[in-house]
């Protein structure tokens, strides 16, 4: 992973050569080892720019789902004979395409309800945050119990957005409204930065120099059945087929999982995912932040480096890259006690009228 | 309804992403007339334009709703980047389940904000928009 924040004045492309540097340079790998490369969104220069050669090259665009399933991707290229070592990659400029005055706006329209000035993610999500409030009686406190919890995360790690900065829920509590319910603090804001994760073999991968992190289990599933069943505002995605497949695939349950990475646009997302997920019944959410259940010290750690609130917003690599660091260890000051096994979670892409589209579930472990 | 309204009317729809098969739906509404899309075989009302879940498009066709609705979820929009709206805010954006079914996004209008409640019966209220199309919103029923 390459530096993260804001203005980091370099170019997306450029990003994303440091990052696969970065990464080949940890597994003490050769350039010509990538035979498979996956690049999270739209690529057309980076390989004749990185000097990489791989069998093949995809993008791939599922939204903020997008990392997890380049992941899953590589196994089945793997697993299929395509490639032995598949590069998945991520780099984004946002800083860079701004100062040049380019502002993709259409992107964050729904279709018609822009006539009715429905326009980008928080509006859309505080559609979820208000049908929590109505359902289980969650409050604009408990929001910020989860931007509070994050940020504690993120004041104790060195490179996040939030690292010696911390916020008090008053804070968060004055914050100006943006898309009621959610303030300035309950939204993430978007950061530049590039990531590279090596997908292998487990076999070549006890090879090579760095620590490798197993895949253990994974699963997907499409927020599309929530809208022809008329609950797409009720469920933050459709977790049940992904988480289902993931932890069958793991042989594992919740009760075996040490920490929770679950992509965070804004603070109502981890709170319904712990639900969904089965760490608390639905509607428990709210209570569960505020008495420190996702702290350190909590029944589960979640998004233990800050996450994408607190730390910067690699598009859902954030998770992927907080689980890989804390199974090997590399945290620091914010080492989890337990740290044997990691849930990650992606979910994103504009979906118009439904909201959003994908989710995809990871179950990481430090073990095989 | 001529073919220069359409036209106009599909180079709105376009503008902001929204589907050409939902034309006969934004032409109606000239008429203060608010459509669903309905499968004529089980009676399943949708919107956006869709073919029917379980029957395909055998049996879809455009009917006259009854413009009733409940208050699914809102947001209030505080801060937009859309200039056309920033002289709006603070703005209520809605999601309303139509009587027949389906959602559909919508502002929340005569109703001041610290009366919104999820589950309140709203009615269809049609409302120019200055970019000349007639615009389905909801306000609270009687
Ligand atoms: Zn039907």
């Amino acid at each position: 992973m390459t530096a993260q924040g804001l203005n980091l004045g370099l170019e997306a492309r450029e990003l994303r050569s440091q990052a696969v540097d970065l990464a080949l340079a940890d597994a003490g790998l050769e350039r010509d080892a990538i035979d498979g490369y996956i690049r999270c969104f739209v690529d057309r220069e980076d390989l004749r720019y990185m000097g990489l050669s791989p069998n093949f090259s995809v993008s791939m665009m599922t939204g903020g789902a997008t990392p997890v399933f380049s992941l899953l991707t590589a196994i089945g290229m793997i697993q299929s004979g395509q490639a032995e070592m598949v590069a998945c990659v991520y780099g984004e400029a946002h800083s860079a395409r701004a100062a040049r005055g380019v502002q993709p706006i259409g992107a964050y329209g729904y279709g018609y309800p822009m006539l009715y000035g429905l326009m980008g993610a928080a509006a859309t999500h505080a559609f979820h945050a208000r049908r929590h409030m109505h359902l289980y009686g969650t409050t604009s406190r408990h929001l910020g119990a989860v931007a509070v919890t994050q940020r504690d995360y993120a004041v104790k790690r060195p490179g996040t957005l939030g690292y010696g900065k911390p916020i008090t829920l008053d804070e968060h509590q004055a914050s100006p409204m943006i898309a009621d319910p959610f303030r300035r603090l309950d939204c993430t804001r978007d950061t530049d930065g590039g990531v590279a994760v090596l997908v292998t073999s487990a076999e070549r991968a006890r090879q090579l120099h760095a620590k490798p992190i197993y895949l253990l289990g994974g699963g997907t599933g499409h927020n599309i059945a929530n809208w022809h069943k008329g609950v797409p505002f009720d469920n933050h995605d459709n977790i049940e087929p992904a988480k289902r497949r993931a932890f069958a695939q793991a042989g594992m349950t919740i009760a075996d999982i040490d920490m929770a990475q679950l992509y965070d646009p804004f603070t109502i997302s981890p709170l319904m995912q712990l639900e969904a997920y089965g760490v608390i019944a639905a509607g428990q959410g709210g209570a569960f932040y505020a008495d420190g259940g996702a702290g350190p010290e909590g029944k589960m750690p979640t998004n233990t480096g800050g996450g994408q609130l607190s730390a910067y917003y690699t598009t859902g690599f954030t998770g992927i890259i907080e689980a890989i660091i804390q199974l090997r260890g590399d945290a620091g000051e914010g080492q989890l006690k337990k740290a044997g096994t990691a849930l990650v979670s992606g979910h994103g892409m504009n979906a118009g009228v439904q909201n959003t589209w994908a989710h995809a579930s990871l179950i990481l472990g430090s073990e095989q | 309804m001529t073919t220069e309204t359409d036209n106009k009317h599909l180079d709105t729809i376009l503008k902001v992403g929204g589907d050409p098969a939902d034309l006969p739906f934004w032409n109606a509404c000239e008429d203060e007339l608010f459509l669903i899309h309905q499968c004529q075989r089980c009676k399943r009302g949708y919107w956006p334009a869709s073919r029917c879940v379980d029957h395909g498009n055998e049996a879809m066709e455009w009917v006259a709703a009854s413009g009733k609705a409940t208050l699914h979820t809102y947001t209030i929009i505080h801060r937009t980047h859309l200039a056309s709206m920033k002289d709006k805010v603070p703005f209520v954006v809605g999601v309303v389940e139509l009587d027949e079914g389906p959602f559909f996004h919508t502002n929340i209008v005569d109703c001041s904000h610290s009366m919104l409640e999820l589950g309140m019966p709203l009615q269809v209220k049609m409302a120019r928009h200055e970019n000349g199309l007639m615009l389905p919103m909801f306000m609270p029923a009687n």
